[in-house]
């Protein structure tokens, strides 16, 4: 970016422009320095064809390009894996709404000092450690035939979202008038009504901004599929990149990175084309990792 | 539950208009608590539940995952006097504070950077949020490759400059550092995006009559921005602090805790215990000590929160 360009879009800092324009494009391209390599270095990795991972001095820039890789991720075990994490994400999805949004309706609209202490519960306990809760669930339900099925998983990631999710539609449903609720009431509606007719339309882009939240929350967790899914075919995605590393022998950098680069393509995508919402579902709360 | 049941304590004055009547009765309606018990189901059975659990292990004997005798204390005494307890926690300290110390001056910065800027704020932000977008496992494993010593780029970049290859995490004290700043590395999005949020809540009036007076760059920077952030400030520290206390992924795939314990935090240690020692009481009394430090960020974040509404 040329000065003359940036002190046309900010003239408002006429006098001191170029100076904060300039260091604010050293701290980009410093950053850029920062969070790159890694990244460039497994897209580089993944198009190698197997030889080439492991030369030394490494090549940035792979030749030949190989798609090997990506070929070679297609097998029964891996396919599960997605299939598995699109199993929870989607599952989570679904009762984290259903049960979060009458919550956080009568929440909002039907304030008690009781109703207030269990919201307050929900949120302090929503951000107990998840490995507390983990290694507990663990040893409770290990001898029984509850622990490494979907319900089980599901209601976990479940439970984990819950405190955000009520607290972020509790937002938005603040922001509704009470006037068209007291209407609907007046003219006979039914509580449950005003929430299905009413509510969940208004706030469609808070259903869309936690379902993205949750989704992403899933598909990069990992530490749930590590302790609460016991056998192979229940793991996850982010369970398969790290069975490279643990399990893998041989030179499995190639297939590895290209996992990588599969499993990061649908968070990749929502963001791009949900960038709005995406970022809206991050900024509210995000205690959880 | 046993809140559904129990009767309501606030009387409700006497309505004098219509409207309000139908709104004061659906207030007292008890069927309001129907809404809230799915919820607080999946809350019974995945908190309260193990939670119970967890302390009702610390205080009995176990056997790989099978409960004995009650033991009172013992596994907290067991867990004061083991030597290894002091450097858990000094291990969590120099974590957690040294991933808070880059985090949060690089997210702040990257915040003003993002929000000052009038042309291609999209991509930037999207560099700056990449980090976050990626996986905990994916950041761990993708640094364990970028570092690996034998074919990683890194150690072709030290070796070429005359120093060793990049082995970092099978010396203690180089691990402890590598897994801090990939931390730092993944998390000070998380940091921006708050501080984000924040900066664009101050009104440009307040920039405008300081740039009257002819306060330059770092006067801007300390008179405006900082008082401003303030608050947000503290309460980005105490979100960052229990992100890091709670940290497991990234430090089960790249180092385990190890080498020597040098990267067993207390999170870690827990799922150690549990995992590799099957010292089931021993974990939950790790557990407890963990629960209780979380606690108290956890009633400090509330506190903020209630503050400015974050």
């Amino acid at each position: 970016m040329t000065t003359a360009t940036a002190t046309a879009a900010s003239r408002r800092r006429r006098s001191r422009s170029v100076l904060p324009t300039i260091s604010t494009w050293v701290y980009i391209a410093i950053s850029a320095l920062i969070v790159l390599p890694p990244v460039v270095w497994i897209v580089s990795t993944s198009l190698k064809p197997e030889a080439d991972t492991i030369k030394f001095p490494p090549e940035w820039i792979p030749s030949p390009i190989s798609f090997d890789n990506y070929i070679g991720l297609l097998t029964p075990t891996n396919i599960r894996f997605f299939v598995n994490s699109l199993i929870y994400a989607g599952g989570s999805i679904v009762l984290a709404l259903a049960i979060c949004i009458p919550a956080a309706y009568v929440a909002t609209r039907y304030r008690s000092r009781r109703m207030e202490t269990l919201m307050t519960g929900i949120l302090v306990l929503s951000m107990v450690p998840a490995i507390v809760v983990f290694i507990a669930l663990y040893s409770m339900f290990v001898k029984t035939a509850l622990i490494n099925t979907y319900p089980m998983l599901i209601v976990v990631y479940t439970a984990i979202i819950c405190g955000q999710s009520i607290l972020f539609l509790r937002n938005f449903i603040e922001n509704i008038s009470v006037g068209i609720e007291e209407a609907a009431a007046i003219d006979g509606c039914t509580r449950l009504q005003i929430l299905w007719h009413i509510i969940i339309p208004l706030i469609r882009p808070g259903i869309a901004a936690i379902a993205i939240f949750i989704f992403v929350f899933v598909w990069n967790d990992y530490l749930v599929g590590t302790v609460l899914a016991t056998t192979e075919d229940m793991k996850t995605v982010q369970n398969g990149i790290v069975r490279y590393i643990t399990t893998g022998f041989g030179n499995f950098w190639g297939l590895f990175s290209a996992f990588i680069i599969v499993a990061f393509v649908p968070v990749l995508t929502i963001f791009v084309a949900f960038q709005r919402w995406f970022i809206a579902g991050l900024t509210s709360g995000g205690v959880k990792g | 539950m046993s809140i559904a049941s129990s009767p309501r304590t606030q009387a409700p004055e006497a309505p004098p208009t219509s409207k309000v009547e139908v709104i004061r009765r659906r207030r007292e309606d008890r069927r309001v608590w129907l809404y809230v018990l799915p919820v607080s189901a999946v809350f019974l059975f995945v908190f309260i539940g193990p939670l119970f659990y967890t302390a009702w292990t610390a205080l009995h004997e176990t056997k790989y995952y099978q409960i004995g005798e009650f033991s009172g204390l013992n596994s907290f005494v067991e867990l004061l006097s083991d030597p290894n307890l002091p450097n858990s926690i000094r291990t969590t300290l120099v974590f957690s504070l040294g991933a808070l110390i880059i985090a949060l001056p690089a997210g702040l910065l990257s915040a003003i950077v993002l929000n000052s800027l009038h042309r291609f704020k999209r991509s930037v932000r999207s560099l700056f949020l990449l980090t976050w977008l990626m996986s905990q496992a994916t950041v761990g494993t993708i640094w364990l490759w970028f570092l690996n010593p034998n074919f990683g780029p890194a150690t072709a970049i030290t070796t070429s400059l005359g120093f060793g290859p990049t082995d970092v995490f099978s010396s203690p004290t180089t691990a402890l550092l590598a897994v801090t700043l990939i931390t730092a590395w993944w998390s000070y999005p998380q940091a921006m995006l708050l501080f984000l949020g924040a900066l664009q809540t101050i009104p440009e009036e307040l920039r405008e009559s300081l740039k009257v007076d002819g306060g330059g760059l770092w006067h801007d920077f300390v008179n405006i921005t900082l008082p401003f952030l303030r608050n947000t400030i503290v309460s980005v520290v105490v979100v960052l602090l229990m992100l890091y206390v709670q940290m497991v992924t990234i430090i089960l795939v790249t180092t385990r805790g190890g080498p020597l314990r040098a990267t067993e935090t207390l999170s870690m240690r827990v799922f150690n215990q549990t995992f590799n020692d099957f010292n089931l009481s021993g974990a939950s009394a790790t557990a407890i000590l963990l629960f209780t430090l979380n606690l108290v960020l956890t009633l400090a974040v509330i506190r903020f929160r209630r503050k400015e509404s974050l």
